[in-house]
């Protein structure tokens, strides 16, 4: 790895010079009372003083609703198009450590195994410079799921505070070709210890235990308890930086149409519902399960990997103050 | 990288009225290249769309041994498979596939097999039949019991009656009771009765079962008092999926995907798995 720092006023200068390359710039940036991911044409927009944006930065590289292709009737021929690779590089500021992690289970996911051509042509066009979390709050719970404040795991580069200046670790080939680019804004550094400019964030569980204690989750009898206040929303899901479940529709016009998918969730009793009318999943205390041992059973043993990053999002968002830190902890003391 | 989500573009060669709301549709491909290119095995399935309407999930009913076409059967169910119901032959259709694990009839060689049907549950299981019936010199006895409600439910009925006229195959057909005609010539009663009625030998037998949750039910602990083993009986799960690739998460149970690591299953795995089937 190697190492920069830029004073704290360069970094305005960083960003609005990579705006001016005609790179995508998204940012934490306020909208009411949250913050969101978003396009910001200035340094000015980002957001400051917040624990957590209320959504991911996920949807650049799978965002909500896409095109899988389109489709044009053509002298009654139907002609099908890939849909266009981005043009421009994105870069994503901001990203906090949970949320790189949640990019390096995606990549996982959607890469390891037949891989998916249309994150693919997003990831790759997509640079992630992460920020090291100088404070938490009560939901967040990173260090329960084996990350830390200032890990750098999924991204590209990764900005650290200290007194005067921002320290930078420069993590992939992608991440090393940016800063070569602005290179005028940076000084070259020595490795630093992140310890004192890192968020203490609780560990309210133990991550290598999780699995162990899980294995035998899905014939625990308060399921139905736990889960009451869940009324299957699917706020959880959309807001979760790991989900990756979608549907497929069609959208048609007079002349042709599109192939879609968009995000979805095992939160809702339609997502598994047969045409049959038979659901393997009918009670909503069996979405809940399902939701709780993908994330902390079944991807470790798909992908050697729990898929939850310990963001938050989902007990911060929930409209029924589900916690799935005292879920699992629920579960464990069992 | 190949975008996975583009479909083959094939055309309906002929439709067949099974039953009611079942249809079987012959499909070719439009282009030669993609026929050239394109392979599958017995039990494997595919996602078959309307351009504007979606994507439905069927298996191949036919079989992999038959070149130039594939089948599907379908039952009149939602959006897509009323898109589908309205197309004539000629018409234009999408196909992605084939996904999903297959039988492995390599090693069911010198083998009896006894093949479990109800209902629309015949056309994974038609595949698969005659695979081994156009290698036919490869098995032992081959037995098929098809149940359905009724005597117009019954699918293939030009095949059944072919299978019957087989010296070499044993064909046991039956309707629930009531469901037969005046001039029904198979068996009345529920598939469980009628199997534990045929009592097939268990002994070098594969049995094959397909058809409704409670069919399946019933049937197995006859399986199990006639001596078969859970590791000799296959089934093949369905669960509703929309990108048939272990990606879209519909059809996961627990960590396993009935679109990658399914649809065929011994038995023995299916206890494995928790009850989200």
């Amino acid at each position: 790895m190697e190492y920069r720092k830029i004073k704290i006023d360069k970094l305005s200068n960083f960003i609005n010079a990579i705006i001016a390359k005609n790179k995508k710039l998204l940012a934490p940036k306020q909208k009411k009372e949250k913050v969101f991911f978003a396009e910001i044409k200035s340094f000015d927009e980002i957001a400051k003083n917040y624990i957590q944006t209320a959504f991911s930065a996920k949807s650049a590289v799978f965002p909500k609703c896409e095109e899988l292709f389109s489709y044009e009737k053509i002298n009654g021929e139907t002609v099908l198009k890939n849909p266009p690779p981005p043009e421009n590089d994105t870069v994503v500021f901001g990203v906090r450590p949970c949320d790189g992690a949640a990019f390096d289970y995606l990549a996982t996911f959607f890469l390891k195994e037949n891989p998916d051509f249309h994150f693919k042509q997003r990831y790759d066009k997509t640079i992630l410079i992460g920020i090291t979390c100088e404070s938490g709050d009560e939901f967040c719970f990173c260090t329960s799921v084996g990350i830390s404040p200032s890990d750098t795991r999924g991204l590209d580069i990764m900005l650290t505070k200290l007194e005067n200046e921002y320290y930078v670790e420069i993590i992939t080939d992608k991440g090393s070709k940016l800063i070569q680019e602005f290179s005028e804004y940076f000084e070259n550094a020595e490795k630093i210890d992140k310890t004192k400019y890192t968020a203490n964030i609780p560990e309210y569980f133990n991550n290598k235990l999780v699995r162990e204690k899980l294995s035998d989750a899905f014939a625990w009898e308060k399921w139905d308890e736990s889960s009451l206040p869940c009324f299957g929303c699917g706020t959880c899901a959309f807001s979760c930086p790991t989900c990756t479940c979608f549907d497929i529709q069609d959208e048609a016009n007079p002349y042709g149409g599109s192939r879609l998918r968009l995000w979805d969730t095992c939160a809702i009793g339609l997502f598994t519902k047969h045409a049959s009318g038979h659901n393997p999943r009918e009670k909503q205390s069996e979405r809940w399960r399902n939701r709780v041992l993908h994330k902390f059973l079944y991807t470790d043993e798909q992908f050697g990997t729990l898929s939850c990053v310990g963001c938050g999002r989902c007990s911060r968002n929930c409209p029924a103050s589900l916690s799935i830190i005292d879920q699992v902890k629920a579960i464990m003391e069992v | 990288m190949e975008n996975m989500y583009l479909p083959y573009r094939m055309f309906i060669e002929k439709i067949t009225e099974e039953a009611p709301l079942v249809r079987t549709y012959r499909l070719k491909f439009k282009n030669p290249q993609d026929e050239e290119k394109f392979s599958f095995k017995a039990g494997q399935f595919g996602e078959y769309s309307v351009f504007g309407e979606g994507e439905s999930t069927f298996c191949i009913a036919s079989s992999p041994t038959r070149k130039g076409y594939i089948e599907c059967t379908f039952r009149v169910a939602g959006r897509v498979t009323k898109a589908l119901a309205n197309c004539e032959e000629g018409d234009e259709i999408g196909f992605r596939g084939p996904y999903g694990n297959t039988f492995p009839i390599d090693d069911w060689k010198g083998k009896n097999l006894l093949f479990i049907a109800g209902g629309i549950g015949l056309p994974p299981l038609r595949c698969v039949i005659w695979n081994c019936l156009d290698l036919r010199e490869n098995f032992n006895d081959i037995t098929i019991l098809y149940g359905a409600r009724s005597v117009q439910d019954l699918v293939y009925k030009h095949e059944l009656e072919e299978w019957n006229n087989r010296s070499d195959v044993n064909l046991i057909t039956t309707v629930d009771p009531g469901g037969e005609t005046p001039d029904w010539k198979g068996k009345v009663g529920f598939v469980p009765t009628i199997l534990k009625e045929a009592s097939p030998k268990s002994e070098n037998t594969i049995a094959a079962v397909c058809g409704p949750p409670i069919m399946i039910k019933l049937t197995l602990p006859v399986l199990f008092e006639l001596g078969f083993n859970e590791e000799n009986i296959f089934t093949t799960l369905e669960n509703r999926m929309k990108c048939g690739i272990g990606k879209c998460g519909h059809c996961a149970v627990g960590p396993y995907y009935v679109c990658k690591d399914g649809p065929v299953i011994t038995y023995k795995e299916l206890q494995s798995l928790p009850q989200e089937y």
